[in-house]
């Protein structure tokens, strides 16, 4: 009896070409952490609502578990392995760090992706455009009100960088 | 010899172990990937109560990458079932199958599991199996359950009651006959629940060649499941090995022994290959742990003034269907009973306390354990008591309060209170929110039809209670110690090895302050690690904010041994007397005489290596020290806290915004500052979630009606406001350190601080709420209700 049909799929992780073979149905987070053997991508409520899975396709933040793996075909993936460069962490990465913006961890690779995408549209966001940037991040441990200070001291520290 | 100047306790120290969480370089159970693994799903019923007459698996075997089935009657001839009995004569206990047979006694309640070669296999085989039920009546209404009459949950009991307990202490009678006023009101919490980011998670793996079962799980007790799952498969416990890696969270939920990891490790056995389980969302809010469904009729006697004389409360706590392990079914109904009387001094006391079986997923600990709904009931009828009597809600807790100095202090509860600083603490809440001012603007915007309110929530809780304090609360394992080693190696570094598990508390941090400081070594020569049976230390893990207190003394306790041997050492090698020795920063030097000093790293070098220059008595293996520590009177260490929440409700859509959040807390000496701000964050906006969106509903015929996400609300950064968080530092006359927990505090004060916040913005309309969430739908109804009465 033939298995169940496969496609082929080529897409950038990180900068790096992957090529798989998955079922149709395969999730393109499911495809991530077990074909690419990423562990910066994490799932949590698997229905689009908690945010965890965040990753950036062609540069927009999307969410790995309402994706299936043939539909990233020829996309450009970039989830929370590829923010520090050469051992030194970025700027938000940084900030999450000096402020305690994280507890047990969880949500954090999907935070920081959203993070980075709003501080590339908005280097200087108020608190409350902080707050509706990440209102699709759920975080059970911090109450935000750590992720929100970094946010804003990451921003503050990129607006001097690019100056 | 003295303690050196190393100083790392009260330090605001970032935490160690962030850059792994930061970069993705974790591993949580969901990333262990073993050859050979295959998948389970279960199959849950879909009924709240019901019998199955029939089971077919035939189908489900037929789909090819399906390695194994496990249905109920297998499972319940295989295992022990999960049993948890209290050691109250009232108690009636009941056993926690593995999977359900042949009676279900909740909607999602597991009764067969399918392993297959990923989770999409799994599933589709998992709807394959075919279960037939015979639906009973459903027992749903906890106040009609704990009457008699009804439908049963457990036939052979004859009433619903897992505990129906009586508790009375002073001249109750007396009290009521002096009282000049007496206020009477049922206030209530509702169900919801901790939800961990990471679900749970297992992946079992059972070696035939070493008889050895592997198990990882996003556990936040590792050694206590060990014991569990070695009970219920009937292994040794040295043939069970529990490691938790990184866990996602557990805020109490991830403390319990679940049937689905005992069914999983018995599916892996059977098969002689690793079994990962990965729960998904909906099987977390149906069939992992609820909370805080409790109702309390209270009766206050009081006099005209607001002094209360005394108080009877009859609590009633939905325990669910079983009763869970290692707690019982009577850990929120107890603590409720407990801390019912608050921060208060209350001359007489008498409560019913009943915990009763439903329908229901079974309750166990979240974060607050009980005390959310006792601060509930207590600090919501103080501002009705005061309403109705022209008080002023800050003045009624000022007049009732334990005083600032009356510590130790006896309540009547028969609980000692070690310090605390309820009077300074609510002062100092009550003038950082500017309360008079805020009361004129509050004037000014009712006169513009606007509605603002302040609700104050304030409480004394019980942490890091230990064996007293267990053993009266009539559960079969008492958790009164923690333990932890402290070893230093050739190198001179320092290795920690804690029985107590790191979900996002800071461990590796915190511990390694304490560690760093009583050794006299930088802090980066100390390793902190947990979550493997095979090298911690057989402890009872993290819960009840007991990590810092028991967890930190131990470490403290076993840091002093192997600091003393390090002296003793160095002052062998440098012919110098002990008592002329200083420790600090990794160097010990003769006092005012630096030039004769040894670093650490040589003298833990030569120890290991060179034992012929160790004094006589002295071994290598006096390097290390394991501690146990029961911080006494073994009742716990009280934390205070004074919560202030400025609100404004739109009266058009029920909809409340939080102004302001502001929390004064007092738990001792602080360890980290920071990781303190962190969990007083933490626990708040899970306060808030609770209080304002978080609802976990059942229909009258027992079916969940918020399975998913987009009903059952999290709050977002929308939702939490920029909480401010105050400290005051009284620390305990008890503990090492004067250290105290803190863990849960700030989820227990939202309840009562936001629903008091809300009525007071309402008090115009008549409105005061006794019950939760104050949602949207909710706040509207009470507005409409009440209107339509004074039409």
């Amino acid at each position: 009896m033939p298995g169940p049909p496969r496609c082929t799929v080529t897409m950038t992780v990180n900068g790096r070409r992957v090529e798989g073979s998955v079922p149709p149905r395969k999730l393109l987070s499911d495809f991530l952490k077990e074909d690419v053997g990423l562990t910066g991508v994490r799932v949590a409520c698997e229905h689009g609502v908690c945010g965890a899975c965040t990753i950036l396709v062609d540069g927009q933040t999307a969410r790995a578990c309402l994706i299936l793996t043939v539909q990233a075909d020829e996309a450009d993936i970039r989830t929370v392995e590829s923010l520090a460069r050469d051992g030194v962490l970025h700027p938000v990465q940084q900030a999450f760090w000096d402020q305690h913006a994280l507890q047990c961890g969880y949500c954090t690779p999907g935070m920081l992706m959203t993070a980075c995408e709003l501080l590339e549209q908005n280097p200087d966001p108020t608190e409350d455009e902080v707050r509706r940037a990440i209102a699709g991040n759920i975080c059970r441990c911090t109450g935000y009100v750590h992720i929100v200070k970094a946010i804003r001291a990451a921003a503050a520290v990129l607006r001097g960088a690019a100056r | 010899m003295t303690v050196g100047a190393t100083k790392y306790i009260g330090e605001r120290i970032r935490r160690r172990e962030d850059p792994r969480f930061l970069t993705g370089r974790t591993r949580y159970v969901d990333d262990i990937r073993l050859p050979g693994t295959v998948h389970a799903a279960f199959v849950r019923s879909p009924h709240a109560h019901a019998v199955i007459t029939a089971l077919h698996t035939e189908r489900a075997s037929a789909v090819p990458g399906v390695a194994g089935i496990l249905t109920s009657p297998e499972a319940v001839s295989a295992t022990r079932p999960i049993r948890c009995d209290s050691t109250f004569p009232e108690w009636k206990g009941t056993e926690f199958p593995v999977l359900a047979w042949p009676r279900v006694r909740f909607v999602g309640e597991a009764v067969a599991v399918v392993a297959a070669a990923d989770r999409y296999e799994a599933e589709d085989a998992a709807e394959l199996i075919e279960v037939e039920y015979a639906p009973l009546e459903a027992v749903i209404a906890l106040e009609r359950a704990a009457e008699p009459g009804g439908p049963l949950v457990h036939d052979a009991w004859g009433d619903n009651l897992f505990l129906d307990r009586r508790v009375s202490r002073g001249d109750v009678a007396g009290a009521f006959t002096r009282a000049e006023f007496v206020w009477e009101r049922s206030y209530r919490t509702h169900r919801h629940t901790g939800f961990p980011l990471e679900g749970r998670a297992c992946v079992a793996d059972f070696n035939p060649a070493t008889g050895m079962l592997t198990v990882y799980s996003a556990t936040q007790i590792p050694h206590l499941l060990r014991t569990g799952l070695a009970d219920s498969l009937g292994l040794a416990e040295h043939d069970v090995r529990v490691i938790a890696p990184d866990v996602g969270g557990g805020f109490g939920i991830k403390a319990h022994l679940f049937p689905e990891e005992v069914a999983v490790c018995l599916l892996s056995m059977r098969l002689g290959r690793p079994v990962k389980w990965i729960e998904d969302t909906c099987e977390h809010l149906a069939a992992c742990i609820h909370a805080r469904e409790h109702v309390h009729r209270v009766k206050l006697a009081m006099t005209r003034g607001g002094r209360i004389l005394g108080l009877t409360a009859d609590v009633i706590v939905d325990a669910g269907a079983y009763s869970v392990w290692p707690w019982t079914a009577t850990m929120d109904a107890g603590m409720a009973a407990n801390m019912i009387v608050g921060p208060y001094r209350v001359p007489a006391f008498e409560a019913r306390v009943r915990a009763v079986a439903t329908n229901k997923c079974p309750l166990g600990p979240y974060r607050g354990v009980g005390r959310p709904s006792a601060a509930f009931t207590i600090e919501r009828a103080l501002d009705d008591v005061a309403r109705a009597l022209g008080l002023d809600p800050v003045d009624i807790r000022l007049e009732n309060y334990v005083p600032d100095d009356a510590y130790p202090y006896t309540a009547i509860t028969g609980l000692i209170y070690d310090s605390a600083s309820l009077v300074k603490s609510l002062e100092r809440a009550r003038d950082t929110a500017g309360y008079p001012q805020f009361r004129r603007e509050q004037a000014a915007a009712r006169a513009a039809g606007r509605y603002l309110g302040i609700g104050f929530g304030t409480y004394l809780e019980q942490t890091a209670h230990a064996t007293n304090e267990f053993v009266k609360r009539g559960v079969p394992i008492v958790f009164g110690y923690d333990t932890v080693s402290v070893s230093m190696d050739p190198s001179g570094k320092v290795t920690v090895d804690s029985s107590l598990h790191s979900h996002g508390q800071g461990h590796e941090t915190t511990f390694a302050q304490i560690v760093a400081e009583r050794l006299g070594v930088p802090l980066g020569d100390v390793r902190v690690r947990f979550g493997d049976t095979q090298s911690a230390p057989y402890g009872m893990g993290t819960f009840a904010s007991r990590s810092a207190v028991l967890g930190g003394g131990a470490a403290w306790k076993a840091s002093d041994v192997v600091r003393r041997t390090l002296v003793k050492v160095a002052a062998h090698m440098m012919e110098a007397a002990v008592d002329d020795l200083e420790l600090n920063d990794g160097v010990i030097q003769v006092k005012g005489s630096p030039q004769h000093r040894m670093t650490v790293r040589d003298v833990a070098r030569l120890a290991h290596h060179r034992p012929e220059r160790l004094p006589e008595g002295i071994l290598p293996a006096d390097f290390s020290s394991t501690q146990s520590y029961d911080a006494p009177p073994g009742y716990g260490t009280f934390t205070n806290s004074a919560h202030v929440a400025i609100v404004e409700v739109d009266v058009r859509t029920g909809f409340v915004t939080i102004l302001r959040y502001i929390v004064v807390e007092d738990c001792g000496r602080m360890i980290n500052p920071l990781v303190v701000d962190g969990q007083v964050h933490g626990g708040t906006a899970q306060g808030i979630g609770g209080a304002l969106l978080e609802h976990l509903v059942y229909d009258d015929r027992g079916q969940l009606l918020s399975p998913t996400l987009m009903e059952y609300l999290l709050p977002s950064a929308l939702d939490i406001p920029a909480i401010e968080v105050h400290h005051l530092e009284t620390p305990s006359p008890f503990t090492l350190g004067g250290i105290k927990g803190m863990g849960e505090g700030g989820a227990i004060a939202p309840l009562p601080a936001l629903a008091n916040a809300v009525s007071d913005a309402l008090a115009p309309l008549g409105v005061s709420f006794d019950a939760l969430p104050l949602s949207p739908a909710r706040v509207l109804e009470a507005i409409q209700a009440r209107g339509a009465a004074s039409r």
